[in-house]
């Protein structure tokens, strides 16, 4: 192997791993927020609404996202969406990542006792109260396990971005294995710079959930 | 004193699909009295409960609170609009079997909230009489505490001030000591006395007998849906004529005592 080469890719590489994060950042947020508000007309909007939803989450999650990705970025001119490879990368994602979230917000939702839901309707909440003050703060507390560890899980679909060519780490590597014939090097460093992404994400999530539940759980 | 409604409940009917979970039940609860509804497993005495705030809502008949329909436009009407079935419920205190404490709220701040969500009392206020409340019920030391750090009873002491810090005039109770380990029932039910003593107007689902026996004014038995009998505690309680009472308070003192 022949390390020296990163003295010349090392830079680019880094940037691309700065794009990664980005995206990968934005698209969870967005995707996250898209994602409560699906989860949110799920469960208190007419029938009709929710229908229209649910055929969006199925249409979503049934097919790969590389070809909703080509699909926004290659068909969306057709209907006049003319986005740069960028935004368009992390549209994708937000898209993507948005019906699992309202999944996951979904049940987490579930996991509040209905009797604390009626025991706030009992003194005259209202509904918009409720959603406020109960059910999100409880519900989002059992969701959080599952969006943190859905949030890994879309840090590894942003390579597909590079398919669009938004220059992202794995973009990068690919360039820099055409140019140097340095395959394993270069995916060695994308797994490293992955391993970073992710270990910091679990670590942030574990300290949040703990902290989040000091007062909902048992005392051992 | 407080202010103490009356409930008048006639011709009731409820249905779960095919189900009929409540037969044209009629009662009146008295202001300022305890009735206590008594009766075996799945007669309907938590439905009708809920029937009361509309927790539950009703398919026939109609109950009033202090001669205002509850749930209902008119009798067999539309749907009572959101705002003003909330402004009923105001004063209308519930306490549930499972106690339902926010569990991310300190116990003052369980209090508190509905002062200042619904009240819109300020935050300061809402909490010098969501403590207020708390002193009440003997947990005045309690208030920083979150509900999973405190006993069944306190935590029922502390949903009882939660709902007595609204200045109910009617205090609905679903089987409040069930879910309790038998040391605390009695921590809870004299809360539940002082209250009556101060003359409000109290429902309580129970399987309580003493309780029925010594606080209530009114016992109601049911079985099957249906309302059985309505009547002084000592007439339902000790000398009932109906063989089905009788029968449901022979298998409880065969399973009380030992």
């Amino acid at each position: 192997m022949e390390w020296q080469i990163f003295e010349q890719y090392g830079p680019m590489l880094l940037r691309g791993f700065g794009v990664t994060v980005l995206c990968w950042l934005l698209g969870t947020v967005f995707s996250m927020a898209l994602g409560l508000v699906i989860a949110l007309i799920q469960r208190y909007a007419p029938a009709p609404l929710r229908w229209l939803i649910q055929i969006y989450i199925e249409i979503i999650r049934g097919t790969p996202f590389l070809v909703q990705l080509f699909v926004l970025y290659y068909g969306g001119p057709l209907i006049g969406l003319r986005l740069d490879a960028l935004p368009a990368g992390i549209l994708g994602l937000t898209v993507y990542g948005s019906p699992y979230f309202a999944e996951i917000f979904r049940s987490g939702f579930r996991a509040v006792p209905l009797g604390q839901i009626e025991a706030a309707r009992a003194i005259g909440m209202s509904e918009p109260t409720i959603i406020r003050r109960i059910l999100l703060p409880l519900g989002l507390v059992s969701a959080l396990p599952a969006l943190i560890n859905f949030s890994i899980i879309l840090t590894k679909e942003t390579v597909i971005l590079s398919i669009i060519t938004v220059p992202e780490l794995m973009y990068q590597v690919n360039r820099m294995s055409t140019e140097t014939f340095r395959y394993l090097e270069a995916n060695l460093v994308l797994a490293l710079f992955f391993w970073l992404l992710v270990e910091t994400i679990s670590r942030v999530g574990r300290r949040l959930e703990s902290r989040v539940t000091r007062h909902l759980l048992e005392r051992p | 004193m407080v202010q103490a409604s009356s409930v008048q409940i006639r011709q009731v009917d409820k249905f779960y699909g095919p189900f009929h979970a409540l037969k044209k039940v009629s009662m009146d609860v008295l202001p300022g009295k305890v009735t206590c509804l008594i009766g075996p497993s799945g007669s309907g005495k938590s439905t009708l409960l809920r029937c009361i705030n509309f927790l539950e809502e009703y398919d026939a008949g109609e109950i009033r609170i202090d001669d205002q329909l509850i749930g209902y436009e008119s009798p067999g009407g539309r749907k009572m609009r959101g705002a003003k079935l909330r402004e009923m419920r105001r004063s209308i205190g519930m306490v549930f079997q499972q106690f339902n404490l926010w569990p991310h709220m300190t116990a003052l701040q369980n209090v508190a909230e509905g002062l200042v969500r619904v009240r819109g009392l300020s935050k300061s206020e809402a909490e010098s009489r969501a403590t207020e409340a708390l002193r009440k019920v003997g947990l005045a030391d309690k208030m920083g505490n979150h509900p999973l750090r405190l006993s069944g009873g306190q935590q029922q002491r502390v949903a009882i001030a939660r709902a007595i810090a609204m200045e109910p005039k009617l205090m609905l109770f679903d089987e409040p000591t069930s879910a309790l380990d038998p040391e605390l029932v009695g921590e809870v039910l004299n809360v539940m006395k002082a209250l009556a003593a101060e003359g409000m107007t109290m429902v309580v689902v129970t399987h309580e007998m003493g309780f029925a026996a010594h606080v209530a004014d009114r016992v109601a038995f049911m079985e099957k849906g249906e309302l059985v009998a309505v009547d002084e505690p000592s007439r339902i309680l000790h000398s009932p004529e109906d063989p089905r009472i009788q029968g449901f308070l022979r298998t409880y003192h065969e399973r009380n005592s030992f």
